[in-house]
C-alpha cells in the first residue's frame, strides 16, 4: 500500500506547552485511522498541523508527493501550504458552516472562490456531495434552519466537494446532541468504504471498532501505542491504552 | 397515556394564560405612552397655538406664529429636505468605505497600516466636526484647493463619521468567530479571498443597523453644512428665509419639523432593519 501521508519528527510548541513531541506517523492510501487520547494530547493539534491551520514548530508533512517543512516563509513556502490544503477536507467538532449562505452556496463555495469553477459545473458537485450526505432536499435552507447532525454533514459535503485526497475529521461528533451522533457516523462511514483516507479524532469508540483500519493512541504529545482495533480494544499493551480504554467501557456501560 | 395528555394540556392552558396576561400588561403600557405622547404633542402644539385663555382672571397667552409667512415659505424650506438626505446618503456611504478600511487597517499586523488607520481616528475625533467643515470649505482655498460647498461638506461628514463608525466594523469584524476563518482557510481560500467571502460579509451584516443609527445622527449633523451657504438644504434655507425678515422663530420652527419628522421616519425603518438582522443566520 503506498503512502498518502507522512508526518516525520513533528513538533508543536504553544508558548511553553510542549504539545506534541517528535511525532512520525505514516498514513496509507485508503485508510482510515482513529486517534484517540486523553484531552490535551495533542489529537487535534496532530491534525491541525497536517494542513498547517497550526504551524509546526519541527518537522516535516508530505501529503500526495507535497513536502512542506516546518518554519518555511515566503511565497513558495505559502504555495506548498495551499497545495496541501487542497488536497485535504477538514471537518471541525464546531461545523463552522457560513451562515450567510444557503446550504448549497456552502457547498460551491470552495470550488467557485478557491478553484475557480463554473458555477453550473459547482452545483452540480454540490448536488451530488449534498445527495451523498443525505441532505439534498435542505439545498436552499440557512445553516441555523438545520440541526446539529444535519449542519455536520453539510460540513462534510462542504469538504468532500472540493475532492480531497485525505479527509481530516477533528471531533466530529463531540458538539453534538447523542441521539444526532448516528446519522453523523453513518456518513462518516459511507466515506470510509468508497476508499476514502480519513485521520479521525473522535471518542466514539464504536465508530473506531467498526471502521478504523488502525487505532492510534497518542499521549504527551506522541503515539504511545498503535495497531488494529482488535489488537487495541482486546490486548492493550501500554498503561496508558489500558486506562483510556477502561475509561470508555465504564462511560459507555 | 390519556392521563398525561390532559396534563400537557392543563399546563399549556396555564401558560397560555400567562403569556396572555404578559401581553395584555404589555399592550396597555404601550397604549398609555402613546396616548401619553399625543397629550404631549397636543400641549407642543397649544403653545405655538396662539390662543389665549382665561381662567378666572389669570390669562394664559401662548406664543402666536406668523402662519402667512409660514405659508410663503413651506416650499422653500421644504425643498431642502431632498438635499438634506442626499448629503447624508453621500457622506454615509463615504464613511462607511472609509470606517471599513479604518477597521481592517486596525487588524493590520504591518505596523504603517495600522498606525495609518489609529492617526486618521484619532485626528478626527480629536478636533470638532464644525471646524473640519470651515477647514475643507475656508482653509483649502488657501492652498488653492476649492471644493464646492456640497464637496466640502461631504467630505468633512464622511471623515467625520469614517473615524466614528470604524469602532462599529471594528466590533462587526471581531464577531465573525475564529471556526470562521478556519474553515475559509481549511477548505485552500487565501487571506483575501477569506476575508472578502467569509469575513467581511458577515461583518456588515453585524454593522448594518447600528450604520442606520449613524445616517439618523448625520441627518442632523448635516446642518452644519449650511455654514458654508452655499448648500441650500434644510438649515441653509430656515435661516436664510429667517433673517431675511426676522421670522427667525417660525423658520426655525418649520425646519425642526421637518427634521424630526424624518428622524421619526427613519428611526422607524431602522428599527425594523435592525430586528430583521437580528433574525440572522446564526
Amino acid at each position: 500500500m503506498s503512502t498518502i501521508v507522512k508526518i516525520s519528527n513533528l513538533d508543536k510548541v504553544f508558548g511553553r506547552l510542549h504539545v506534541l513531541h517528535n511525532l512520525s506517523l505514516d498514513v496509507a492510501r485508503s485508510e482510515v485511522i482513529c486517534i484517540i487520547g486523553r484531552s490535551g494530547s495533542g489529537k487535534s493539534t496532530l491534525l491541525r498541523c497536517i494542513n498547517f491551520l497550526e504551524e509546526p514548530s519541527a518537522g516535516t508533512i508530505e501529503v500526495e508527493g507535497i513536502v512542506v517543512n516546518a518554519g518555511g516563509k515566503g511565497k513558495e513556502h505559502r504555495d506548498l501550504v495551499h497545495a496541501i490544503r487542497l488536497k485535504t477536507g477538514m471537518v471541525f467538532q464546531e461545523f463552522n458552516l457560513f451562515p450567510h449562505m444557503s446550504v448549497l452556496e456552502n457547498v460551491t463555495e470552495g470550488p467557485i472562490t478557491v478553484k475557480g469553477m463554473h458555477k453550473k459545473e459547482a452545483i452540480e458537485i454540490a448536488e451530488m456531495n449534498l445527495e451523498r450526505v443525505g441532505l439534498d432536499e435542505k439545498r436552499d435552507e440557512y445553516p441555523n434552519r438545520l440541526s446539529g447532525g444535519q449542519k455536520q454533514r453539510v460540513a462534510i459535503a462542504r469538504a468532500l466537494a472540493m475532492e480531497p485526497r485525505v479527509m481530516l475529521f477533528d471531533e466530529p461528533t463531540s458538539a453534538l446532541d447523542p441521539e444526532l451522533i448516528g446519522e453523523v457516523l453513518t456518513v462518516m462511514k459511507k466515506v470510509a468504504k468508497e476508499g476514502m483516507t480519513m485521520l479521525v479524532v473522535t471518542h466514539e469508540m464504536g465508530f473506531a471498532r467498526e471502521v478504523a483500519d488502525r487505532v492510534v493512541i497518542l499521549g504527551e504529545g506522541n503515539i504511545v501505542e498503535q495497531g488494529s482495533p482488535s489488537e487495541i480494544f482486546s490486548n492493550p499493551k501500554h498503561p496508558q491504552t489500558k486506562a483510556l480504554i477502561e475509561r470508555y467501557r465504564t462511560a459507555e456501560s | 397515556m390519556e392521563q398525561s395528555n390532559t396534563k400537557t394540556g392543563q399546563e399549556k392552558g396555564l401558560a397560555d394564560q400567562l403569556y396572555e396576561a404578559q401581553q395584555r400588561k404589555k399592550r396597555a403600557f404601550n397604549t398609555n405612552v402613546a396616548i401619553s405622547w399625543i397629550v404631549l404633542l397636543l400641549f407642543l402644539l397649544y403653545l405655538f397655538s396662539g390662543i389665549s385663555i382665561s381662567i378666572g382672571g389669570i390669562h394664559l397667552k401662548t406664543i402666536k406664529l406668523d402662519t402667512e409667512f409660514i405659508r410663503e415659505n413651506l416650499a422653500f424650506v421644504a425643498s431642502g429636505a431632498g438635499v438634506t438626505i442626499g448629503i447624508s446618503l453621500l457622506s454615509i456611504a463615504l464613511a462607511t468605505i472609509l470606517a471599513l478600511l479604518a477597521a481592517l487597517g486596525r487588524l493590520s499586523k504591518f505596523p504603517p497600516i495600522y498606525a495609518l488607520s489609529t492617526f486618521y481616528v484619532s485626528l478626527i475625533r480629536g478636533t470638532p466636526l464644525y471646524l473640519q467643515i470651515f477647514f475643507f470649505f475656508l482653509a483649502l482655498p488657501q492652498l488653492g484647493i476649492i471644493l464646492p460647498g456640497l464637496w466640502a461638506g461631504v467630505l468633512a461628514l464622511g471623515l467625520n463619521y469614517g473615524a466614528y463608525m470604524s469602532e462599529i466594523f471594528r466590533a462587526g469584524l471581531s464577531s465573525v468567530g475564529k471556526g470562521q476563518r478556519e474553515a475559509a482557510i481549511a477548505i485552500g481560500m487565501t487571506q483575501g479571498q477569506m476575508m472578502g467571502r467569509v469575513v467581511i460579509p458577515q461583518a456588515l451584516r453585524f454593522a448594518i443597523p447600528p450604520t442606520g443609527n449613524e445616517f439618523i445622527a448625520m441627518l442632523k449633523d448635516s446642518a452644519l453644512v449650511s455654514v458654508t451657504g452655499f448648500v441650500h438644504e434644510l438649515m441653509w434655507r430656515a435661516t436664510k428665509v429667517g433673517r431675511a425678515t426676522f421670522h427667525n422663530l417660525e423658520a426655525l420652527i418649520m425646519a425642526a419639523v421637518f427634521y424630526w419628522f424624518m428622524t421619526l421616519i427613519f428611526t422607524y425603518f431602522q428599527g425594523r432593519l435592525e430586528a430583521n438582522m437580528g433574525k440572522g443566520d446564526r
